[in-house]
């Protein structure tokens, strides 16, 4: 286990530093990707919308290649000063890794972790409750056209369906200020009109676009997604 | 008989032979003379029979003689060899139906012609050879000693000044890295990484460049003993594209006497793809085409192109 940077602490046999856990040598792959979400066509169901993108994805000769699932679950901090907002840790896999899961809180530090960190976090359960009805999950089907990489899934919460999420992945360039404007075009050749803007995961860091990016910036560019989503329940939006 | 290729034609009994002929026809013709002159005048007819005979006898005699004399020498003459000179080309030369089957002017006609090619080959192989095109160390073996040398080799360099040039031209971008190796004997193999777009190992022979591939920056360019893997291709379509141009550089650029200007012309158009990604086309205007981004430059101008919109 290696640990770089950051505070480290000492729980039950278990060192954990905040920053990056490597458990095993896990290679944080660099890529740059876009993650957006797709409004519902008007008068259509949402399992309707995604079979029009799919049907527009095969139509550039895209090849699909099995499918992908992301999830995300949300658990509360306990112990904090009265007064503060209570801290939600969110944990999150992504079948693209599927050794590892990421743990982050919304704007803060965040770990990458093996696996088995959802077992440790069960024995944190003094220090992080669950929050059970809160799950998020994504799943659909990866489409790969040239070097891009699309996802299209649709994000439920409950069981029941709230959104459509497209991620959008361009392999072969790291920076994504670099690429930027090529993952557009290619998002308006089948997105149409709804081509998001830049997402903001990268205006928030210090050297802005044209850092590499990595996984934590694509988790955190869905996890933005899923509290939108959320929070558009939340004020009684009528999303089917 | 007189077989085989010793014994040819006896050419000074052969022309015997022909005066001998010569002798015998001129004999005949004296007999047929003097039968058509017929009797010559004399007193009496007994006189003039007497002669007439007397000179038909001597005539048909010399004639004896001459056959005689003749066939002693055709004896001598002896046969021609048997054995063509041509071998098996002079026997097409005895088929008869000359008009339908030229079969043995034409092989004549096409033995000169191969003949003039092979002269006139010569020729232009002298000549071309006074510029030195080659890339081969191997400068014409025995005959180096005979022609002049042109120029010295610029096959055989130190590796040290091979090492100053490479870092001079490093020196000159600032975006580009130039890492050297030498992992198999003095050739030089050169990791070049551009700003974080992509990463290029060209492998150098002296101060020439023989292949290059071109990968992903993130994509891995050591295989699994530690050295530089200089053969896997890159798994991104656009860096295989990429790698093709580089390859069609490397022929473009070419320069035998003066091998750092095509490696300093080489670089520079290899760090045109600092803006593989963000460059539209010069052409087209998109980004995009079957889903690749410009990924030809310009040898002169160094603009982007995509692939087929290139002129």
């Amino acid at each position: 286990m290696r640990c770089i940077g950051g505070s480290s602490f000492y729980y039950c046999q278990y060192n954990i530093c905040l920053q990056h856990i490597t458990m095993r040598s896990l290679v944080c792959s660099l890529l740059s990707c876009s993650v957006c979400q797709v409004p519902v066509a008007e008068g259509k169901s949402v399992q309707q919308t995604v079979d029009i993108l799919h049907k527009k994805l095969e139509q550039l000769a895209a090849v699909k290649q099995g499918s992908f699932c992301v999830d995300c679950e949300t658990y509360h901090a306990t112990g904090n000063v009265s007064g503060q907002p209570t801290k939600l840790l969110y944990v999150m896999h992504n079948s693209e890794t599927p050794l590892s899961c990421m743990a982050l809180f919304e704007g803060g530090p965040c770990v990458i972790a093996d696996a088995n960190f959802d077992v440790l976090m069960v024995k944190l359960k003094s220090h992080f409750q669950n929050a059970k009805g809160h799950k998020v999950e994504c799943r659909g089907s990866r489409y790969r056209y040239c070097d891009f990489l699309i996802k299209v899934g649709t994000v439920t919460m409950s069981s029941s369906a709230r959104g459509i999420s497209v991620e959008v992945e361009y392999c072969p360039c790291v920076v994504p200020g670099d690429c930027w404007n090529l993952i557009r075009e290619f998002m308006a050749s089948f997105l149409g009109s709804s081509v998001p803007e830049l997402p903001s995961v990268f205006a928030a860091k210090p050297e802005g676009l044209f850092a590499p990016a990595d996984c934590v910036d694509t988790m955190t560019q869905y996890l933005e997604l899923f509290n939108k989503l959320r929070k558009m329940q939340i004020q009684g939006s009528n999303v089917r | 008989m007189a077989d085989g290729v010793n014994v040819g034609v006896n050419l000074d009994a052969f022309s015997h032979a022909i005066s001998g002929i010569q002798a015998l026809r001129s004999s005949v013709s004296r007999v047929f003379e003097s039968l058509k002159d017929g009797m010559k005048n004399r007193e009496t007819l007994e006189g003039r029979e007497k002669k007439f005979i007397a000179e038909f006898q001597d005539n048909l005699q010399a004639v004896n003689r001459d056959l005689n004399e003749l066939e002693r020498l055709s004896g001598l003459v002896g046969r021609p060899s048997e054995s063509h000179p041509l071998h098996n080309s002079g026997l097409l030369s005895l088929d008869p139906v000359q008009d339908k089957t030229p079969l043995y002017s034409q092989l004549l006609q096409a033995y000169k012609w191969s003949n003039k090619l092979q002269y006139h080959a010569g020729l232009a192989s002298s000549l071309l050879n006074q510029q030195s095109l080659k890339r081969s160390a191997n400068q014409m073996g025995a005959s180096a000693k005979r022609r002049p040398k042109v120029q010295p080799s610029t096959l055989v360099l130190p590796p040290q000044y091979v090492d100053d040039v490479i870092s001079r031209i490093g020196r000159m971008f600032p975006d580009m890295t130039i890492e050297l190796f030498r992992p198999n004997g003095t050739s030089a193999v050169l990791l070049v990484t551009l700003g974080k777009v992509l990463k290029a190992i060209v492998v150098m022979r002296s101060l020439f460049i023989d292949r290059t591939v071109v990968r992903g920056y993130n994509e891995n360019v050591y295989n699994e003993d530690g050295k530089l893997d200089i053969w896997t291709k890159s798994q991104y379509q656009v860096f295989q594209k990429v790698t093709d141009h580089a390859t069609t550089a490397l022929l473009h650029y070419q320069l035998p006497q003066m091998p750092d200007v095509v490696v300093r012309s080489f670089m520079t158009w290899l760090r045109s793809y600092i803006k593989l990604f963000q460059s539209p086309c010069q052409r087209c205007g998109r980004f995009l085409a079957d889903g690749l981004p410009p990924t030809w430059r310009d040898f002169r101008t160094l603009e982007a192109f995509h692939d087929t919109c290139r002129m």
